[in-house]
């Protein structure tokens, strides 16, 4: 399983801020919610059937935003990492498919996903740089909100066994973009780079609160639950 | 040297699956978009397609075809 340690320790791009770091940023990604679900233990049956089809949702998007870069490249090395990374995206929302039916419940068809708010309030990235920026802020997102799932108490198994596998390719798509940014430097200029990942940083943040406040109850489970888990 | 404005309008009607016609200079790309991750293929396509590089601050500038098919004629030729 992957800890939140493990992923703040991980070499932050461009010495931009962790949102593992960051006190106001208080969960990451796509969603935010909980669970806690489940048939016979928890009362919380449809805040986390919310809170996994939210996730499957913008796994959805991912892959569709993905699966449209790398239509939009010529043949080479960023196009087969954006291929392999839309493959995972759309795996992965059939990962939260399979968990919704082993947890016998079915998903929600949820119209707008987190991504939608997040090009909204960053602004239309204007090249593959910044595609790539606005990218490695929301994998970091994603990936701490899946952690902190993982610290709330009495996890179904089908949830934990879902978090961890996706957790380990999210690990992969922080990885691999962050090296694409590197390379890119060169072209585009450390400063620049460095300057997209931080006002990208600054967006997220933005849609986070928005989307924890919009959400407040159906979060307010996990965020209660993990913060007494630590 | 600039790209013909027929190739630029063309290449936004396919990537937003529009026809052409439905495609003028004074079109909001919102009114013709049907989300704002289509746009962004749209941008990186273009870029790829006439040997262009968009900026930050050209983005804030984009908000009908006339906009974008001015911004990959002024990058064309700087």
């Amino acid at each position: 399983m992957t800890a939140p340690d493990d992923i703040a320790s991980d070499e932050e791009p461009f010495d931009g801020p962790s949102a593992l770091d960051d006190p106001t940023v208080v969960l990451p990604v796509p969603a935010p919610g909980r669970p806690g679900l489940a048939p016979a233990r928890s009362t919380m049956g449809d805040t986390q059937r919310w809170l996994l089809s939210f996730y499957r949702t913008s796994e959805i998007s991912g892959a569709l935003f993905f699966g449209r870069l790398a239509r939009a490249q010529r043949p080479g090395p960023i196009q087969q990492d954006l291929t392999h990374h839309f493959a995972d995206e759309a795996q992965h929302a059939r990962y939260w498919t399979d968990c919704l039916t082993e947890l016998d419940t079915e998903p929600l068809k949820l119209g707008v996903a987190y991504q939608d708010q997040y090009l909204a309030a960053a602004g239309l990235p204007a090249n593959l740089m910044e595609v790539l920026a606005i990218t490695s802020v929301f994998e970091r997102r994603v990936i701490n909100q899946y952690a902190r799932h993982l610290t709330v108490p009495e996890l179904e198994p089908a949830v934990t066994r879902t978090l961890t596998r996706i957790m380990q390719d999210e690990r992969w798509h922080i990885s691999w973009v962050r090296q694409a940014l590197k390379n890119m430097s060169a072209e585009y200029g450390r400063d620049t780079v460095k300057a997209a990942v931080r006002r990208f940083e600054r967006a997220d943040r933005e849609v986070y609160a928005a989307t924890i406040s919009e959400h407040e109850e159906r979060v307010s489970f996990i965020l209660d639950r993990a913060g007494s888990a630590r | 040297m600039s790209a013909p404005v027929g190739e630029v309008v063309g290449r936004i009607a396919e990537v937003l699956r529009r026809p052409v016609a439905a495609v003028q200079f004074d079109t909001e790309l919102a009114a013709i978009a049907p989300d704002s991750f289509v746009l962004v293929e749209m941008v990186i396509e273009l870029q790829d397609e006439f040997g262009v590089r968009f900026e930050h601050d050209d983005m804030a500038g984009l908000h009908t075809v006339g906009d974008v098919v001015a911004l990959v004629e002024r990058r064309r030729v700087s």
